[in-house]
């Protein structure tokens, strides 16, 4: 797969990743449970900046001429 | 084919130029490829950048330590198998105090995890029995057997000190 297919498709993984994380997060928080909403904050903002480097990746692959 | 549906083929691809013409442009614009990429990355950006709020709260709450210590009863006022109802870790928390039949002492918040019906012991059966549409929680850990209920209840975490138990701390989520 090319760099700019798997940059493609990346982004939607990291999609999933940070709903799953989102959903630990709250939990977490009604539970009273530190470490798993830390993990899950951990988890998000680290696939939040992978996603937007892929996104860049995607871009400039997309509109070069 | 006969000349006939020839004909009436004609008729619709003229119809489908038509369609064609009709097009509407900012539906082209707006709904392909690349704009379904850039709204799903928005998506994930706002749903990551989400998480952080709970983070932060999370650690706010932290630095006021609710930790509370707080006596409940004597030893000798409570029979084995007897319950005692009190309240942590604030007035407005009820809670149930158990002394099981081998001898331990466990405590709960009694709000049921279904619709927050008060919870009671149930000496015979040894449960924990929410009367209200019949949920029974184990008196050991708190843990749902039967019934609506699908969450733990709070386990409150004891000390004991002098011939005196004491409330010392609540986990939510437990076991
Ligand atoms: S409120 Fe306890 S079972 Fe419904």
């Amino acid at each position: 797969m090319d760099k700019k297919r798997a940059a493609f498709f990346s982004i939607f993984l990291f999609l999933a990743v940070n709903v799953f994380a989102l959903s630990n997060a709250i939990e977490g928080y009604y539970g009273h449970e530190d470490g798993r909403v830390y993990g899950a904050v951990t988890v998000a903002l680290i696939s939040t900046l992978l996603a937007t480097v892929a996104f860049f990746i995607w871009k400039k692959a997309e509109y070069k001429k | 084919m006969s000349d006939d549906k020839k004909q009436t083929h004609h008729e619709d691809d003229k119809d489908m130029i038509k369609l064609i013409d009709n097009l509407n442009r900012k539906d082209d614009v707006h709904l392909n490829r690349r704009a379904f990429l850039k709204a799903s990355f928005g998506a994930t950006v706002a749903i990551g950048l989400a998480t952080t709020p709970f983070g932060i709260f999370t650690f706010l709450r932290d630095e006021n330590g609710e930790v509370k210590r707080v006596e409940v009863t004597d030893i000798d006022d409570l029979a084995i198998g007897e319950s005692r109802n009190f309240n942590y870790p604030t007035k407005n928390e009820p809670a149930i105090l158990v002394r099981t039949p081998d001898d331990k002492f466990v405590a709960y918040n009694n709000k049921c995890t279904h619709l927050q019906c008060p919870v009671f012991y149930e000496h015979k059966e040894n449960v924990l029995l929410c009367p209200c549409h019949k949920g029974y929680f184990n008196v050991d850990s708190g843990q749902p057997m039967a019934g609506p209920p699908q969450r733990e209840l709070p386990k409150i975490l004891l000390e004991i000190k002098d011939g005196k138990v004491y409330a010392v701390g609540r986990e939510i989520r437990h076991g």
